[in-house]
């Protein structure tokens, strides 16, 4: 076997984009068993760390884009290894080096979110169109909350329902509230994730904008991914804003008195718990005390709950690429919540919410198995 | 005995020191300190929150290296904590805190109420037996079933049945109260109330232990989740004979024997999302005795040790870990695994490990063992807040490398797992550490607290006939509701020579005691049977009411009726009463042929003799002199200081090159040490207590003889020059401690290095020397940091196959990972190569290796090339080892009497070993050693004079050939032929009464006293008398 030589300059520009979390790495191989590809394909996180460490990454490999961030790796890493931090940073470099190495579906929606806000081309000025005949007001300084639907739940036709049972709710607990319509953006996560540094800041500092010209300084989302970024990304730009998802908040409005639940559901629902909701924030307790105290609902947990969730394969810009079909772990999470019986899949994230509802499609399994986003439980129980 | 240290005192000049120490936790360690202290003169009180002593190891199955079990050489040590008359043992007891200074104490203790009055109580176990509460058994871990009053374990000590509170009847809602009437001795009270007392004490020794990681902190592992995933310590309860299933090795959840079992390493050890940076230390070592047991059982069975590093660092644990990876049938898989899935109908556990470096595996399991790490309990943090006694970050006990034992308040110390995760031998190398430190602070007030007891004269039964009585236990109901017990009184009344008989319910209770001694008295007895239960735990007993009754303690004989019959025979009234009735006879036959058997004492030489001057012999020699031990200190080099002039710092910073400089100028400052420097053993003679050595001292090689009463052993060991990867031969390779003093001394030379290649395992754990040599992989990483401050940019690699940073060394580990040191694993089979190279004007050693990982070659242009290169034996160590007739192990190192439990202690009394004679080992643990070996030595230079005698070997002159056998076969060198009158001598001070030489004797010669040929042929008569 011909020996290679590390290659320094690599792994310094892996360490330079923020991937410097390999030297840390020992190899133990858990980042690998644990992964959620595994079931699928075959795909080695430890493999990778270690070429990032010896700069011998082939940045052609597409297993590069592969990790959904599902934070599973990461959570059970024994020496701390914040292993999406190189997957991001590798992709990064890439992004820079190779542009045209990114899926071309990754590239449009990135291309849309730099031009209109949203990854779709569709027009920034239809945002607030999701309202419909509610009677929504734009964010101004007098109110208590932003309602920052992201834009899945905004332009997507499957989802508005979301942003609409969100809005009716919080209306309904007397809760003064505004929107940002037209003036929103996508909180970029998702690009962020995908390497792309430069779009996320632009859009990270068109949302502060608006975030300060509006006076805001507290934020209800209905996805988990504009929760995390908005609080682990966007401070770091100067944005002094509160952020609460919108589990929580309901949660605490049940606390309270404030929302009652007059009519009985009498359906078995299956929890998934997203990957950003839970594993990346450690929020598993609201949902499940929201769903609990809805009267004749039956809860249960999907097969693997919490701290083990499975991830529906959205999350690290994945939303925006192609899964081939037999890899796609929304599917699995569909099948095995119609075996534990349920009526319904619950959860509380968009992009958990297209992908099952996808599956479903797929597997024509319509009639058996709805999707619906938890606030759109509670909305219809009020 | 004069006392040198007077500075020491001077620091408590007011008020008079304590002679006594408190150990705080009764776990190994703690039962170890507690005898070293009590047999130097000191009274103990060893306190512990459980209801029984003992701790975590007396719930383990057996123990690594050696597949001991774990109860069995642990009993013995409850025994003596016990009937040690200077050692009270307060359990359900803890400490409320400790006020006062070094010398003067005085603790305030808590006892929980017991219900249980353990005067009384004798652990018979009818309570039990009428109890109607069952509850999860903690000593089987909840996997198996007590009554709410139980004892804690057969073996324990104190004997004494303890009630769950939470879950009596009577307690928790007033109703029951079935075990009070049934106690026969009246020992269940329930109107006992928690209690508050104080004690004074000069000096505390805190050992209170560690507690097992709970994996349901993480939801990865699926604990309680699948049924068949249970922990290394519920594997120790399923695999023990004394645990649920009896020792047969069934899985949880369908008690199926299982086919195939996974072991998972690191749960909650080295695992920063666990808050557990560290490594525990033991579980490598645990996981690979748990496989060779399993395998043991179940021959077929697929074991699979799912591990990172394989720590196999200590003295023979290598050796384990090959004989367990030659074992077909044993996978050792280097992953962390995944558990999948349990599978609801068959209970198989479903895991995904990584195999061969990349490759990904799916394997279902029969069961899954956890190989959970060693935490400090918030209650040591507690305790420690209360004491005033600081902690580390990860919460143990704080202590530094060159006071390995001390803690952070003047006259208390720390031994066992509150101190560091650490497996039994160093627990009791520590314990006995931290006993030297109480011992030397209290030394002035040795004796004063501690009692003896006194007996009236013994009556001479010369010339009497045979006076037998016999008294038959009943044991409470033990042995009574299966043997017949009125029955072998009535029977044993009419045998030759007995002239009294009767049945006691508790023999062993303090009144029946009473009662004994009145009726020997009385009666004019002058032997004694006693039919009852173990002799190993109970004759101690009986021979102390002989004295009391002015007989000679060797005039009985015990018959157990228990163990050896009703226990077994239950259900068989009749044959078991005839049996009694034979065991009865035979005990009443040889007791007739008992003669009194006399103790000699011989006085002890104040005086020690430590060979070798390094770390280890000069911290011995003075831990000696300060309690005023004359010592004579023989160093073969013209220097003291050893291996350790040659260190310069210990990874956690101390100055190792100045605390040698002090230890030199504090020996050659003490008056009682003899410095005998260029100087060699050369002839060993006499016994414990009496040795007489010459040595050749000086340049001039004169001959002097001196008078010692103990010897310690700490001949040091060498750094291996290998004849490997250019060493040798190009000065750009050097060793690990070379690199160490080139670094401290000439540090620019390395300022420009800037690719730095280390090489781990050089010449250790291989075919010449199949043992790790512990330290190497710290010191590269020591010296890895070191090279990082010197120049940040220097890239470093270090080349090893397991990294073996046991315990808190694991920080640096991770510590260099973070400054970007470079860590490649390599295979024994795969070794890296190096050349020296010439390529475009640079002259450079290109290291090539294999990373695993990728699979691919990498290579590395290095500047320099240091070598972890093998700890080994001192040249030396043959001839001493003949000198002494001291054995040696299979690499070389000196050989302790016991791997577990006496890994000081040299297999002939009087001799201890410390330091790397005894095993590679860093500067603190060879400090700790070397403390402990001046704490074993003054449990012997204690005592005034020691007894000999008793139960020992006795030559007969005229029958006696002079042939030898006796001698070679004798473990303690107490036998030895007399050339000039050809028979054999025995050393009364060395025979332990073993009788290997009885059996190798073939002229007839031998005998043990009290086990003689005529009272054995007595008692195989008597048995035959009934089979007519």
């Amino acid at each position: 076997m011909e020996a290679i030589a590390p290659i320094k300059e690599v792994s310094d520009l892996i360490r330079d984009a923020g991937g410097d979390a390999f030297k840390l790495c020992f190899q133990c191989g858990l980042c690998t068993v644990s992964c959620p590809w595994n079931c699928v394909r075959s795909f080695s996180p430890h493999q990778m760390i270690s070429q990032a460490k010896f700069g011998l990454a082939d940045i052609e490999d597409e297993a590069w884009w592969l990790c959904s961030t599902c934070n599973m790796c990461v959570s059970r890493c024994p020496r701390g290894v914040s292993i999406t931090d190189i997957m991001r940073s590798v992709r990064a470099i890439i992004m820079e080096y190779q542009y045209n190495m990114a899926q071309p579906s990754l590239r449009s929606a990135m291309g849309s979110l730099r031009g209109n806000g949203n990854p779709w081309l569709e027009d920034r000025e239809k945002r607030p169109a999701w309202k419909q005949d509610l009677q929504l007001e734009d964010f101004h300084q007098d109110m208590d909350l932003l309602y920052f639907p992201c834009c899945v739940p905004a332009y997507d036709p499957k989802l508005k329902s979301v942003a609409r049972a969100s809005a009716a709710i919080l209306q309904a607990a007397g809760v003064r509230f505004g929107i940002l319509g037209s003036k929103e953006n996508c909180c970029g996560e998702s690009v962020r994730k995908a390497g792309n540094d430069e779009l996320f800041e632009s859009l990270v500092k068109s949302n502060i904008s608006a975030f300060e010209a509006e006076g805001v300084r507290e934020v209800i989302v209905s996805s988990p991914h504009c929760y995390t970024t908005f609080k682990e990304d966007y401070p770091g730009f100067g944005a002094q804003i509160k952020v609460f998802h919108m589990t929580q908040y309901l949660a605490d409005l049940i606390d309270r008195g404030r929302l009652k639940f007059r009519k009985e559901l009498r359906k078995k629902v299956v929890y998934h718990d997203p990957c950003y909701l839970g594993r990346h924030n450690g929020i598993y307790d609201e949902p499940r005390k929201i769903l609990g105290s809805i009267p004749g609902l039956e809860v249960m947990d999907e097969i693997d709950s919490r701290e083990n969730s499975l991830c529906c394969g959205g999350g690290g810009g994945r939303i925006w690429m192609e899964t081939k079909k037999g890899e796609r772990f929304s599917d699995m999470l569909v099948d095995q919540a119609i075996s534990l019986g349920a009526d319904i899949l619950v959860t509380a994230c968009p992009y958990c919410l297209l992908n099952f509802m996808d599956s479903v499609v797929t597997a024509d399994k319509g009639d058996i198995l709805e999707v619906k986003d938890i606030s759109e439980i509670v909305q219809s129980a009020l | 005995m004069l006392n040198s240290d007077t500075l020491n005192q001077a620091s408590v000049p007011t008020m008079r020191k304590v002679g006594a120490v408190l150990v705080a936790g009764a776990g190994v360690s703690g039962i170890q300190a507690a005898l070293d202290v009590a047999n130097s003169g000191f009274k103990v009180y060893l306190v512990d929150k459980e209801p029984a002593i003992g701790g975590r190891m007396s719930q383990l199955d057996k123990t690594f290296p050696t597949n001991d079990c774990s109860m069995c050489i642990l009993s013995p040590k409850f025994i003596e904590c016990a009937t040690n008359p200077n050692i009270s043992v307060l359990t359900e007891t803890e400490i409320d805190r400790i006020d006062g200074e070094a010398g003067t104490f005085e603790v305030t203790l808590t006892h929980k109420p017991r219900y249980v009055d353990p005067e009384k109580c004798t652990g018979c176990g009818t309570c039990s037996e009428y109890c109607p509460v069952q509850v999860l058994d903690p000593y089987n871990e909840n996997l198996g079933t007590v009554k709410v009053i139980h004892l804690p374990f057969p073996q324990a000590v104190p004997a004494v049945s303890t009630i769950d509170p939470s879950h009596c009847l009577f307690l928790s809602r007033q109703a029951c109260q079935i075990c009070v009437p049934v106690c026969r001795n009246k020992a269940i009270d329930f109107h006992h109330q928690q209690e508050k007392s104080k004690i004074e004490v000069g000096s505390v020794i805190l050992s209170t232990g560690y507690e097992a990681f709970a994996p349901g902190r993480q939801a990865q592992y699926r604990y309680g989740a699948f049924r068949n995933i249970v922990t290394s310590l519920e594997f120790e309860r399923l695999l023990s004979a004394s645990g649920p299933n009896r020792g047969v090795l069934r899985r949880p959840s369908d008690g199926k024997r299982p086919q195939k079992i996974a072991w998972i390493q690191c749960v909650g050890s080295r695992d920063t999302t666990a808050g557990h940076n560290y490594c525990s230390a033991v579980c490598c070592m645990y996981a690979i005795k748990q496989v060779i047991l399993s395998k043991e059982q179940l021959p077929g069975l697929d074991a699979v040790i799912l591990h990172n590093d394989i720590r196999a660092y200590g003295k023979g644990f290598e050796r384990y870990y090959e004989r367990a990876r030659n074992t077909p049938g044993v996978r050792f898989i280097w992953s962390k695994a995944s558990i999948l899935r349990e599978n609801a109908e068959n209970g198989e556990v479903t895991i995904r490990h990584r195999v061969d470096g990349f490759g990904i595996k799916d394997e279902a399991f029969d069961l899954v063992v956890l190989s959970v790490g060693l935490t400090s309990p918030d209650s040591n943090r507690q305790l420690a807040d209360r004491l005033h006694v600081e902690t580390n970050s990860h919460g143990f006990c704080k202590t530094g490398t060159f006071s390995p034992v001390e803690t952070s308040r003047p006259g208390v110390y720390v031994c066992g797992a509150f101190r560091a995760p650490m497996d039994i031998p160093d627990s009791v190398t520590m314990a006995s550490g931290a006993a030297s430190f109480a011992s030397e602070l209290l030394s002035d007030q040795r004796g004063t607290l501690v009692t003896e007891t006194s007996y009236p004269p013994e009556r001479n039964v010369g010339g009497e006939p045979p006076r037998v009585g016999v008294f038959v236990c009943d044991c409470g109901t033990n042995i009574v509701k299966v043997v017949d017990v009125a029955n072998v009184v009535t029977y044993a009344r009419e045998l030759s020579g007995v002239v009294h008989a009767q049945e006691e319910t508790f023999s062993c209770s303090i009144d029946s005691i009473t009662r004994m001694v009145a009726t020997i008295k009385e009666k004019g007895l002058n032997r004694v049977v006693v039919a009852a239960c173990t002799p190993r735990t109970h004759e101690p007993v009986f021979q102390d009411a002989l004295r009391q009754a002015g007989m000679n303690p060797h005039l009985i004989e015990l018959t157990n009726i228990r163990e050896h019959c009703s226990w077994v025979h239950t259900g068989e009234r009749q044959a078991a009463t005839a049996k009694a009735r034979d065991l009865v006879r035979m005990a009443v036959s040889k007791a007739r042929l008992l003669d009194p058997l006399q103790r000699l004492s011989y006085a002890v030489t104040g005086a020690a003799l430590v060979i070798g001057g390094g770390i280890s012999g000069m911290v011995s020699a003075l831990a000696l002199a300060r309690q005023g031990i004359r010592v004579h200190l023989v160093e073969k080099e013209e220097w003291l200081g050893g291996l350790g002039r040659r260190i310069r710092s210990s990874i956690e910073g101390g100055n190792v090159r100045a605390y040698v400089q002090k230890l030199i100028r504090e020996v050659y400052a003490n008056l009682l040490i003899m410095v005998y420097t260029e100087s060699d053993l050369i002839e060993v003679s006499g016994y414990v207590g009496n040795f007489s050595s010459r040595i050749r001292a000086g340049k001039r090689g004169a001959v002097k003889t001196i008078s010692h009463g103990v010897t310690i052993v700490a001949t040091g060991a060498e750094e291996l020059k290998p004849e490997a990867y250019l060493f040798g031969k190009d000065r750009r390779v050097a060793t690990l401690l070379e690199l160490e003093e080139e670094m401290e001394d000439h540090p620019d030379n390395l300022r420009d290095c800037s690719t730095f290649v280390m090489i781990q395992c050089v010449g250790s754990r291989d075919t010449e020397r199949p043992y790790c040599s512990r330290i190497c992989c710290t010191h590269a990483i020591k010296n890895a940091l070191t090279l990082k401050k010197i120049n940040p940019y220097m890239e470093i690699y270090i080349l090893y196959r397991d990294m073996r940073t046991y315990g808190f060394r694991e920080d640096y580990y991770r510590e260099a990972a973070e400054k970007g040191v470079i860590f490649i694993r390599y295979d024994a089979d795969d070794k890296p190569d190096v050349e020296a190279v010439e390529e475009n004007g640079r002259s450079f050693l290109r290291v090539t290796v294999t990373e695993p990982v990728l699979g691919r070659r990498l290579m590395m242009n290095a500047d320099r090339l240091a070598l972890g290169v093998a700890t080994v034996p001192s040249a030396g160590n043959s001839s001493l080892s003949q000198l002494l007739k001291a054995p040696l192990n299979e690499d070389s190192f000196f050989m302790e009497a016991h791997m577990k439990l006496r890994p000081v202690d040299f297999p002939t009394d009087g001799f201890f070993m410390a330091g790397l004679a005894h095993s590679p080992k860093f500067v603190d643990e060879s400090i700790a050693q070397a403390r402990a070996a001046a704490s074993r030595a003054m449990t012997i230079l204690a005592k005034k004079e020691i007894m000999a005698g008793g139960t020992i070997c006795s030559v007969d002159g005229k029958k006696c050939t002079g042939c030898g056998v006796c001698q070679e076969i004798c473990a303690f060198n107490a036998i030895e032929v007399d050339a000039m009158a050809g028979v054999a001598i025995v050393q009364k001070a060395l025979c332990k009464g073993c009788g290997l030489c009885v059996a190798s004797c073939r002229s007839g010669a031998l005998d043990i006293l009290g086990f003689s040929e005529e009272q054995t042929l007595g008692m195989i008569e008597a048995i035959m008398e009934g089979a007519h």
